[in-house]
């Protein structure tokens, strides 16, 4: 309608040329289903099923607190996927820290967050030489 | 006498990352059960994982420690299976495309099981549709709207016993997706109890002459 409520929501603007955009950052929100799939995968959001703010909150306590204990190693977002009480966090890492010190963080995650949700959490990594450009806006 | 099959114990009891434990079943000349967590199997092998064990050849290696013909998967009881005329399992998703994929397997499951299928049919979508402002404060005139989509597929088995039942059922929910829930309806046979079996009016006639006596007396 007006030139200045425009949508702005997940929206990277466009620039120069020189910004560089994963998949998942260049595509608006309406392309979910379309061209993006979900990255929160769980049953509270269907129809007659409950428990959607507490998954929530749990998504986005355990999306700051990789973001956190990998620091600067995230390559994208993180795909949650709960299996029947089992949580799979699925995270693409850079490769900028030594392996041993990748082991020994995905087993300190794993095991925090089984003791903390009182669920198994597995944590299904692949690591990545630089972020998979898609474009450059 | 009919064999109860139970089903397998679950694997992810603890969330330890290194659960590969090779659980002494010996069996006969040359073959090594490996038991591995449901992570460390390759993709093409994931469909065995209900089942306890996965063969693996190992050439020249004999050994007797454990007999393993006492299967403790199955048991035999006295009393007679339950009976089900219709089995209706209904899953729901967001994507069609997942509920497309499920149903191509659970058809292929109750087909190598021998269960017959009655009918595959897809209930019309849900959209659960809300809109919020847009702004945290004012404009009121600027509003966003988000909506919930939920698909349906519904698939309806017929005769079953309960044995085949359980197991078809605990196979299709270990296997289920994550983002899609199903819901199960069964319609039990039941024998009629004894009491009911035959009319009441082809016995004791004397309860109704008494009745029709009080009837006459009470007017």
């Amino acid at each position: 309608m007006g030139v200045i409520l425009q949508n702005r929501a997940a929206r990277v603007r466009v620039g120069k040329g020189d910004k560089p955009v994963t998949y998942e950052q260049a595509h608006p929100p309406h392309y979910i289903a379309h061209r993006k799939g979900w990255l929160s995968l769980h049953t509270s959001n269907l129809d007659g099923e409950g428990g959607a703010a507490e998954r929530t909150v749990e998504d986005v306590f355990i999306r700051k607190f990789i973001y956190g204990t990998f620091h600067g190693c995230l390559a994208n977002e993180i795909v949650l996927k709960r299996r029947a009480n089992v949580l799979v966090v699925c995270a693409v890492f850079l490769q900028r820290l030594p392996p041993y010190k990748f082991y020994f963080l995905v087993g300190y995650t794993e095991t925090l967050l089984s003791f903390l949700y009182k669920c198994p959490v597995r944590l299904e990594v692949q690591t990545v030489p630089e972020k998979v450009i898609y474009k450059y806006l | 006498m009919v064999p109860v099959a139970h089903p397998a114990p679950e694997p992810w009891a603890a969330g330890c990352p290194g659960s590969r434990l090779a659980k002494g079943r010996w069996g006969g000349l040359g073959t090594f059960p490996v038991n591995y967590s449901s992570r460390d199997m390759p993709k093409q092998y994931r469909f065995l994982l209900n089942k306890d064990l996965l063969w693996v050849q190992f050439s020249g290696f004999h050994t007797d420690l454990h007999h393993h013909k006492d299967n403790s998967l199955i048991s035999i009881s006295d009393e007679p299976d339950t009976l089900y005329r219709k089995l209706s399992v209904l899953v729901k998703g967001h994507d069609k495309t997942v509920l497309d994929s499920y149903e191509y397997f659970a058809v292929l499951a109750a087909k190598e099981l021998g269960i017959s299928i009655e009918k595959i049919h897809e209930p019309p979508r849900k959209i659960e549709r809300f809109t919020l402002l847009k702004s945290i404060h004012i404009f009121k005139k600027h509003r966003v709207q988000y909506e919930m989509r939920t698909h349906y597929r519904c698939l309806e088995l017929k005769h079953l016993t309960g044995s085949t039942a359980d197991v078809y059922l605990e196979y299709i929910q270990r296997n289920l997706p994550e983002g899609v829930a199903m819901e199960i309806k069964k319609t039990k046979l039941e024998k009629l109890p004894e009491h009911i079996q035959k009319p009441i009016w082809d016995k004791l006639p004397s309860v109704e002459e008494t009745a029709t006596g009080a009837l006459e007396t009470g007017h």
